[in-house]
């Protein structure tokens, strides 16, 4: 029988790490920051693939092991699969989920800092970008570890143009 | 009787090996299990048999010498398990069991939080599962 984990705690644990990282350990350096977190996100897929293809034969292709990610992985950490699925058959693929579970719920903090309304819209949507990409380096490590463990060795990307779903763009390394 | 159990990573680097015999045969056994990765290779390079063996994780028995017999298990994240046992009269069954209780038992011990990938396995709860393991192998078929 499967452990059971409270849905709210992953959302809260997951914007706590974030903004521990961006406004704490390394306020004024991002990037670094990003890093780090996709790292963290990195060492659990790389933990969660272990687990999850335990009782399967072993993947002969590319494809295969994609596949993998986006149904049963992606089942198990989401409770639903990745919506769509493309490829150029060249070593990139898009996995999109047009109901990402941790974005769904996330909204900025509307209260202008400085109180300038006027002036605050284009700075507020730019910062609300910013965050909300802060948010996505953790399933990116997530998906990277995966494969890595898998024998892919690849870079994540997140896109999130059109909000709330939001695709993965995973480059495999010749 | 399992006389060594080993877990050999992705890059042939040993993350955890033990043997459980009285004498001083440690060498010895680590030797036998050093071998196995090569014919380990050469399974998964040249799947000889097709259908439903195909790239399953369990590779069966990979080479018997004199005294011991040695069967290999190849996991999805290439890391592979060895079991050297003494014993002549296997059940593929037990076998099997044994590879997929002990896996089970790896995949708890890497998601420690605190195992670095790609080094050795120190947990000494793993040990102790491990221990459990072999020395319930082949109970079920004896009993």
């Amino acid at each position: 029988m499967g452990r059971e984990v409270s849905e709210s705690c992953v959302d809260s644990l997951l914007t706590e790490m974030v903004s521990s990282y961006c406004d704490r350990f390394y306020a004024n350096k991002p990037d670094l920051a990003a890093r780090r977190i996709e790292a963290i996100g990195f060492q659990v897929g790389l933990q969660l693939s272990e687990r999850y293809t335990m009782e399967r034969p072993r993947f002969s292709d590319h494809l295969e092991a994609i596949k993998f990610i986006c149904k049963d992985f992606w089942s198990e950490l989401f409770k639903k699969q990745i919506d769509n699925l493309k490829t150029n058959h060249r070593g990139t693929f898009v996995l999109q989920d047009n109901r990402f579970r941790w974005l769904a719920r996330m909204s900025v903090d509307p209260s202008p800092e400085n109180g300038d309304l006027s002036q605050d819209n284009p700075p507020a949507e730019n910062k609300a970008a910013q965050a909300t990409s802060m948010h996505l380096y953790f399933p990116c490590g997530i998906i990277r570890g995966a494969l890595s463990n898998l024998g892919i060795p690849c870079a994540v990307t997140a896109d999130i143009s059109n909000l709330p779903a939001c695709s993965f763009v995973v480059r495999i390394k010749a | 009787m399992i006389v060594c159990v080993a877990v050999v990573g992705h890059q042939n680097n040993p993350l955890y090996i033990q043997s459980f015999t009285e004498a001083d045969d440690a060498l010895k056994l680590h030797h036998i299990v050093h071998c196995s990765l090569d014919v380990v290779d050469e399974r998964v390079n040249n799947p000889k048999k097709s259908g439903p063996t195909l790239n399953e994780t369990f590779l069966g028995l990979l080479y018997p010498t004199e005294n011991y017999k040695v069967y290999g298990y190849l996991t999805n994240t290439k890391v592979k398990f060895i079991l050297v046992t003494t014993d002549l009269d296997v059940r593929d069954a037990d076998v099997r069991n044994f590879f997929r209780r002990f896996h089970a038992a790896y995949v708890d011990a890497v998601s420690n939080p605190f195992h670095v990938p790609g080094k050795k396995i120190t947990s000494r709860t793993f040990a102790e599962r491990v221990s459990t393991i072999v020395k319930s192998f082949g109970l079920s078929s004896a009993g």
